[in-house]
């Protein structure tokens, strides 16, 4: 019964430890790692020999609040000339973090891809081949080309960065292929790009 | 395909499958109640005739029954009489009445758990007899006591129902949410096949609560998708409480109250075991739990108990394909040890539960244009493999729960009861992500909650009864940094402090209790949003009270009436969400202006019960104002990873009613039937409009036929069973899908007990969902991007020595 006539203090240690625990921590601010805050299309002009010509331009979709709450994304005009053909290297970055996104999705290009779409595609005004250097069907790097005769001088481009997807569904290895979402997987970036064709 | 089989099964099938789809759910559900009625009125002239025929007979057997060593009052005893067919269950004080004898010589048992069964002989003639029945303790031995009688955990007015025994051996295998769709007015609000809420009368969440052996569950309940940390396998009984019982277990009991109830520890030299081995095909589930029920024959009065389960299950099927990462793991462990002698009572308690589950790949959108996509397709774009493998989207979660009881009997009149908790929730999300934040979860909580009980029970001269108390809950709340992830709810503190007096009066076949209670809560709560610290302190106060009352009509009908008011202060997500929810594909933003909802629930049960039927009517209504819902704004937000719904939390009148109603009939000896049904309305009155995610009207009905030998029919039993699930009609002003269209589901299930000498061994098997008949539960979040669950075989191995 010794141990019984001690009960109260067993008692009293262990609520204090309890209590001792339950003071909830300061809050840290987080760093939203996967957050996108910037793409940039490069776009640099090709000669028939596939050849650099004249300097590169770019278009950035930029939204520097991420996804929270405020204010709707920037997205500049792609201004590209009939009956050339360009090469477009696209880089992701999160500009809060200060991280490229763009070495990510390379590291996982197995689990990624860009598609692209919008009336651009549809009507033929533009047309694009995956061209990553690496082979794997990515699209950070496209060749762009432009109709000689678009019949228009402005059109619209979405691009979409899948994540997740199954890369071998049956139409997947079109850079066109509307029905993405039967591929699977989700989207981690849809912007849609104004563009506008010059003589 | 499944639809089609079963059409052209039977003229039964086909009938059936007319009156599904032929009428309208309201007609439907017109035939079944008209049934019903039917039913019902065919009980009200059978009592009559019954209770004509007790008119001359007006005498009363009470009774106390005492342990016999010590002259202590046993709860929970029950006493039979033979020739009636009648009995009754002792109350707290040891105390029984049987009424309405007719003048003659009767035989009665009593029998009590562990002790040596009476059988006496009483006379009865001129007046009401008393009789002292004094029980002797035998080693406990489960296998040759056939425990007949049952009382529930709680004494209350409210409409209670438990699950115990046969039917808690069929439900093994299932998850606490699931396994408590078998009490009428209870349903699942699921995340998938593997996280379900229970839903009480239309409430889950934090309008309800769940006690782990007698500790309020404290995890993060506010998630539609976080089920419960409970391991069902703990308890041997879990009862439903249908009523707003705040003022008995403090805020937020608004709906009704779960207790998972662990058996109680043995006084004597005992030993028991008792071994679980389950096995299903859909999912390829495997589980196994092993207890251990031991008293020290050395010291008197200690008793203990250990038990521990582990559960894997792969990808769930469909009728049509699997489920992609839908597999879980789920590890427990739970041990008491106990002391008691007479005055004095020390229990220490302690259980784990830790699971991981897989979230369905295909519901975890990027955008809107993702989840419209989906929703159009009505089922996973991918056709996935059966594995084992948990993937990102998953849920890690364990929690700890210690507990230290006392009680301390003053004098025989009065009891001094202590009770202290202790809670470590941890809570870990992970989202599918890029790179190194793949290992990392994307939510990371973890929460620390202390409760303190300290309460004066009290039992003056019979017919007064009641409890005074105190009752404090502390809850640190704290995000794990290093998530990646702006934290979704703020890192808090909170304290709750209530104080509450309840008594009761009983008096020959009327019941009457009150109770009252006043609370007080602070929240503290800190964080960070884009670099600022924002930080807010609130404060909220109520009172809360009930009044009930029990009056035992006939010996065949009971009525129960139970008004009581509740309140729920609002969650910590629905005053501060802000943000994207990611499986929703939703921004969510709360509102820290929000006041407390405040509710008042009326509940009338009226309980018929003869040796053939049983039948129980509930009936409720429940008012409740600055009702918390998340509103759909009709807003988009606009981002580079695409468009997002908009959604906020509102506060709006609610009203809430309904009727539950269950029965059973025996036929004979061995052919028996059973019927369960809900129906649950629930109105926003602010708006004349519906909200979302309430049960659409169900029923539940079967029969079965007992194969055993004479003596022993239930011993080889064999049930089939049909549930009825109507389509919701009265949806909300906006969802992202229609409501699913109604559906019937057709079970089977053998149950074998088997005596090998003084041991048990229990067979059952069963097949859930025979037709594999494809369905979307409405009440199944993930019924826009996938099917139910198709055909189940589960064989269940149960071993007692």
């Amino acid at each position: 019964m010794k141990n019984f006539q001690k009960f109260p203090i067993y008692l009293f240690a262990t609520l204090a430890m309890g209590f001792a625990s339950c003071e909830s921590e300061d809050p840290v601010p987080e760093n939203d790692g996967e957050l996108i805050t910037d793409v940039t299309l490069t776009l640099q002009e090709l000669d028939e020999s596939g050849s650099p010509v004249g300097t590169p331009f770019s278009a950035t979709a930029s939204d520097p609040e991420g996804i929270e709450v405020g204010a709707t994304p920037t997205i500049e005009t792609v201004t590209v000339k009939k009956g050339k053909t360009y090469r477009m290297d696209i880089t992701v970055t999160n500009s809060i973090a200060g991280e490229d996104i763009t070495a990510e999705i390379l590291e996982e290009a197995d689990e990624h891809q860009f598609f692209f779409l919008g009336g651009a595609f549809s009507s033929n005004i533009l047309t694009i081949a995956y061209d990553d250097p690496s082979g794997e069907l990515l699209g950070l790097r496209t060749e762009l080309g432009v109709s000689s005769s678009p019949g228009t001088n402005n059109t619209q481009m979405q691009v979409i960065l899948r994540h997740a997807l199954n890369k071998s569904y049956p139409g997947a290895t079109n850079p066109n292929f509307q029905d993405y979402a039967q591929a699977g997987g989700e989207t981690d970036l849809d912007i849609t790009f104004p563009v506008v064709i010059e003589n | 395909m499944g639809t089609s089989l079963f059409c052209h099964l039977s003229p039964f099938a086909t009938l059936f499958q007319n009156f599904w789809e032929c009428q309208r759910e309201q007609s439907i559900f017109a035939t079944v109640f008209h049934k019903v009625s039917s039913f019902l009125l065919g009980f009200l002239f059978f009592a009559g005739s019954q209770l004509a025929i007790a008119q001359t007979c007006d005498l009363v057997l009470r009774g106390k029954i005492l342990h016999l060593e010590n002259d202590d009052a046993i709860e929970a005893a029950y006493v039979w009489i033979l020739e009636t067919r009648t009995g009754a269950v002792s109350d707290q004080n040891g105390n029984f009445v049987i009424r309405e004898l007719c003048p003659g010589t009767y035989t009665v048992t009593v029998q009590y758990l562990g002790h040596k069964e009476i059988r006496q002989t009483v006379n009865l003639s001129g007046n009401s007899t008393a009789q002292t029945f004094r029980m002797e303790e035998e080693s406990l031995d489960l296998g040759s006591v056939e425990v007949h009688g049952h009382r529930e955990a709680v004494q209350t007015t409210t409409a209670i129902t438990s699950l115990y025994g046969d039917e808690m051996l069929q439900s093994r295998g299932e998850s606490l949410g699931e396994s408590l769709k078998r009490v009428a007015g209870v349903t699942t609000f699921s995340t998938g096949n593997t996280i379900s809420k229970p839903v009480i009368h239309g409430m889950h969440s934090n309008r309800i609560m769940i006690l782990n052996n007698g500790i309020r569950l404290e995890g993060q309940q506010w998630g539609a998708e976080h089920a419960p940390e409970i391991d069902p396998f703990l308890a041997d009984e879990i009862t439903v409480i249908k009523g707003a019982e705040t003022v008995r277990f403090g805020p937020e009991a608004m709906g009704g109250v779960i207790l998972v109830n662990p058996p109680a520890l043995p006084t004597n030299k005992a030993s028991q075991t008792d071994i679980h081995l389950l096995g299903a095909t859909n999912g390829g589930m495997g589980n196994l739990s092993a207890s251990y029920l031991g008293g020290s024959g050395k010291i008197k009065g200690l008793g203990y108990r250990v038990q521990g389960s582990i559960k894997r299950a792969g990808n769930v099927k469909s009728p049509d394909y699997y489920q992609a990462n839908t597999g879980m793991s789920e590890y427990n462990l739970s041990g008491s040890a106990g002391y008691s002698s007479e005055k004095l009572g020390i229990e220490a308690y302690y259980s784990y539960f830790n699971t991981e589950i897989g979230i369905l790949k295909d519901a975890h959108t990027g955008n809107l244009s993702d989840l419209i996509d989906i929703i159009e397709n009505g089922r996973p774009f991918t056709d996935a493999e059966f594995s084992y493998a948990i993937e990102n989207p998953k849920q890690k979660v364990s929690h700890h729960l210690a507990k230290l009881k006392s009680h301390y009997h003053l004098n025989p009149n009065w009891k001094l009861n202590f009770q202290y908790g202790f809670q470590l929730n941890n809570r870990q999300e992970f989202d599918k992500r890029r790179g190194e934040l793949n290992t990392k979860p994307s939510l990371d909580l973890e929460l620390f909650t202390n409760t303190v009980d300290f309460f004066l029970d009290h039992n003056l001269k019979q017919n007064w009864s009641g409890s005074f108390g105190l009752n404090i809950i502390q809850q640190a709340n704290s995000n794990v940094p290093g998530t990646g992830v702006t934290p979704l709810i703020p890192n808090y503190d909170l304290f709750n402090g209530g104080i509450y007096a309840m008594e009761k009066y009983l008096k020959g076949p009327l019941e009457l209790e009150a109770g009252l209670r006043y609370d007080f809560r602070t929240v503290d709560a800190a964080r960070y949003v884009d670099e600022e610290l924002q930080q807010s302190n609130l404060e909220y106060k109520n009172f809360s009270a009930f009044v009930g009352g029990l009056y035992q009509l006939s010996p065949y009908f009971a009525f129960t009436s139970n008004i009581g008011t509740a309140w729920r202060p609002p969650n910590v997500n629905e005053l501060f969400s802000q943000g994207l929810h990611h499986g929703a594909a939703a921004v969510e933003i709360g509102d820290p202006t929000m006041v407390s909802e405040k509710s008042i629930k009326w509940v009338n049960g009226l309980e018929y019960e003869s040796d053939r039927a049983v039948v129980e009517l509930t009936a409720y209504a429940n008012r409740i104002s600055n009702y918390i819902y998340l509103n759909p704004t009709g807003e988009t937000y606009v981002s580079l990873r695409g468009t997002f719904n908009v959604y906020e939390y509102l506060q709006a009148d609610a009203f809430f009613y309904g009727f539950d109603l269950s029965g059973s009939y025996n036929f004979t000896d061995r052919a028996s039937a059973y019927l369960k049904g809900s129906i649950i309305r629930a109105k926003n009155t602010d708006e004349d409009s519906y909200f979302p995610f309430i049960p659409s009207d169900r029923m539940d009905w079967g029969v079965s036929y007992s194969l055993g030998k004479k003596g022993n029919l239930d011993s080889d039993k064999i049930t089939i069973s049909n549930v009825l699930v109507a389509s919701q009609k009265r949806e909300p002003d906006f969802d992202l899908a229609p409501a699913p269209p109604g559906y019937a589901l057709f079970n089977i299930g053998y149950l074998k007990k088997i005596q090998l000498a003084k041991n048990q061994f229990n067979i059952g098997l069963q097949v859930n969902n025979l037709f594999n008949t494809e369905y979307k539960e409405y009440m199944n979040r993930f019924r826009y991007f996938t099917a139910d669950m198709g055909r189940n075989i589960l064989l269940k191995l149960n071993y007692q020595f």
